[in-house]
């Protein structure tokens, strides 16, 4: 079911979907999820992380997994992931930069916090923790077919997410070629503290206006809509494995996935903005209520003498507008027999979604659907990164990574009224990722 | 009815651990041996039953099969069985390093080049060929399992007592 | 529509590779696909946190499969 409308403002049609906030709220469906295809018997197998993720002047984010495995027999296997997250610092709210400071009401309704002129707005009540819980069997169902289910369960302050999952993979031609079909389904609910606001509703700020707090609480809670809403999410992947030669394989995947329920970022606004380019006034954004998805994965990995060269490509695209192209390339040297590096690197760039607007103009008809969550504009990233691993006597490795990752956000063809022109309404968003591993 | 039958055939051999009767049966392929313990070649063993396992250090599964192996050539050694591990690493040094990890009390020998292998038309790794007392291939597996070993040694001593 | 009608022909035509009986190796010839750093999943951790930053980044999420090569045993 697609709800389409026609924007006064841009003539386009427009469709509905959801895309979750920040690093807070996560469903990772399909991928991790995944069938294990080997372990040793006898022996737990543990791979232990930590990551610090850090913007500058944003979101900072540190993530701890702790995951095992072990072979029950004859390839029967188990895995088992415990993640744990905590998440501080501010993300872009969607509202445009001014000549002159702001004042923003924080999403709970309870509190205000003023933007510098000049600066991007950013949002910064994000501290969030989060667990998430995986399990998953993998074993042999016939003579060449391995079947594997699992279950995920995502937990933070104001977001559940469930997820069931079910794969099988044949082999072929003396196992040269694998093919794969596999199935997700997830639930997710959110419930943000200051309840969910109704969509295009403005952003009450207290000026002063009000009579006393409860008034304030009034104006408030008019902008809120009731109760917990949820989304529902289908996830389809067909994939081949083939080898091609003694130091070759390649994999090709094809990913279909729909989403049904409430995909629109509860802390995300939009300026209305007159012909000067001034604010006068925000609005909540609305996203589409359902989205269809469908990517085309190709990897190749390739043994080197010393080493191993991994690329890919991925092109999705989905009913939102939003396509995107990935390049993801990672170059391992051994050094010696117990180490190696590997310095990687990513490029990503995507196209804006059909209701992605920077900004609403004062006096323009209401889109139906309409988001200037930047992470839905037009956007090149890239990320440089390198690993060290090494491996010590007693088997165990330890692996230490660090990488680079900025993103660009582009103008995706807006015009920039008056005070706009001279601001910048696209920043970079420049982050460091660095990792150490543990695995015994 | 007749389709009924058929495919619940299909749907027990799909579920069988692997143990594939050669409908016409094949004549063991000869090969040269250069082993000590060993005749010069694999057709001088007639008269005794051979279990031929192909294996490789990268093999995880030839960890398992070792022992049972040992196990199995102490046994019914006297009754004239023989087992002969056929090595397919390129690199000899690969197969020395899994051996002193993963002790072998039965005769190894080497198939770099993956000769005996294509001779043997391999499907899998490990496989393994259980070969009678006049010279013929009655049983073949692909992989090992634990769960299979005691089915096997059931081959074997069906061929011993022939 | 037809950009979806050929998008799945493009898909259908590689999953031809099923029938590519040419393609590959002997079972003894995967020493090097054997290898662990040769596993699809053989940075399995690495792997999932990236896939969770970039979901929460970008509007791209997923596309992997773990599923094939490595050793072909058993």
């Amino acid at each position: 079911m697609q709800l389409t409308s026609k924007s006064n403002v841009t003539g386009k049609t427009k469709k509905v979907t959801n895309v979750n906030s920040a690093l807070a709220a996560a469903t990772c469906v399909l991928l991790g999820t995944t069938p294990v295809v080997q372990a040793d018997e006898a022996v737990w197998e543990m791979d232990t992380a930590l990551l610090y993720y850090g913007e500058t002047d944003r979101i900072t984010a540190v993530e701890g997994v702790f995951s095992a495995k072990k072979d029950f027999g004859d390839e029967h296997i188990f895995s088992g992931k415990i993640i744990l997250d905590a998440l501080t610092g501010a993300s872009a709210s969607g509202a445009v930069s001014q000549p002159s400071a702001q004042t923003y009401t924080r999403p709970s309704g309870k509190g205000q916090y003023v933007i510098d002129a000049g600066e991007i707005p950013l949002d910064d009540t994000f501290r969030d923790t989060r667990v998430q819980l995986e399990a998953q069997w993998t074993q042999p169902l016939w003579d060449d077919m391995r079947g594997s289910a699992g279950v995920h369960l995502s937990k933070e302050y104001d977001y559940l997410s469930i997820a069931v999952n079910g794969s099988l993979a044949k082999d072929f031609n003396q196992k040269n070629t694998t093919v794969s079909a596999g199935l997700s389904l997830a639930f997710d609910t959110i419930d943000p503290e200051g309840g969910l606001p109704v969509a295009f509703s403005e952003m009450v700020i207290d000026q002063g206006q009000f009579a006393n707090e409860q008034a304030y609480q009034a104006a408030f809670d008019a902008t809120r809509q009731t109760g917990t809403d949820d989304k529902s999410i289908v996830d389809l992947m067909f994939g081949v494995t083939q080898i091609i030669n003694r130091r070759m394989l390649m994999q090709f995947n094809y990913g279909y996935s729909t989403s049904d329920g409430y995909h629109t970022d509860p802390f995300k606004v939009l300026s209305v903005v007159n012909d000067q380019g001034l604010t006068q006034s925000l609005v909540h954004e609305g996203r589409p209520t359902e989205r269809t998805r469908q990517s085309f994965y190709w990897q190749t990995k390739y043994a080197l003498d010393s080493g191993v060269a991994d690329i890919s490509y991925r092109y999705a695209t989905d009913d939102w507008d939003i396509n995107s192209h990935t390049i993801d390339s990672r170059l391992r040297f051994n050094l010696s027999g117990n180490t190696y590096i590997q310095p990687h690197f990513r490029y990503y760039q995507q196209g804006a979604a059909e209701f992605y607007q920077p900004f609403l103009l004062e006096g323009s008809t209401l889109p139906a659907f309409a988001s200037a969550d930047y992470r839905l504009g037009e956007m090149t990233a890239y990320t440089l990164g390198l690993k060290y691993g090494m491996k010590m006597p007693s088997g165990n490795e330890w692996a230490f990574r660090l990488e680079y990752y900025q993103q660009d956000p582009k103008n995706a063809g807006f015009d920039e009224p008056g005070a706009l022109q001279q601001l910048d309404l696209y920043p970079s968003v420049k982050a460091v990722i660095a990792q150490v591993s543990y695995s015994f | 009815m007749r389709q009924l039958r058929l495919s619940t055939l299909f749907f027990i051999i799909s579920f069988s651990p692997l143990s594939l009767s050669f409908a016409q049966e094949m004549s063991a392929p000869d090969f040269a041996i250069t082993n000590d313990q060993l005749p010069d070649k694999l057709s001088a063993l007639t008269g005794q039953v051979v279990y031929l396992d192909f294996w490789a250090s990268w093999c995880k599964p030839c960890r398992k099969s070792f022992p049972w192996m040992n196990q199995m050539q102490q046994k019914y050694a006297g009754q004239g069985l023989q087992i002969i591990a056929i090595n397919l690493d390129t690199e000899e040094a690969l197969a020395k390093a899994f051996l002193e990890i993963v002790p072998a009390d039965i005769p190894i020998i080497h198939d770099p080049a993956g000769k005996i292998a294509s001779d043997y038309q391999l499907l899998g790794m490990p496989s393994s060929y259980l070969i009678d007392k006049k010279g013929t291939i009655r049983f073949a597996h692909k992989g090992f399992f634990t769960r299979t070993e005691a089915l096997y040694e059931q081959e074997l001593v069906l061929l011993l007592n022939e | 529509m037809l950009k979806k009608v050929r998008l799945m022909l493009a898909f259908l035509i590689s999953t031809q590779l099923v029938g590519c009986a040419n393609l590959g190796v002997q079972p003894w010839e995967r020493d090097l696909l054997a290898k662990e750093e040769m596993a699809l999943d053989s940075e399995g951790i690495d792997l999932g946190l990236d896939d969770h930053i970039y979901f929460s980044k970008e509007a791209t999420s997923g596309g992997r499969a773990f599923a094939g090569g490595g050793c072909g045993c058993n």
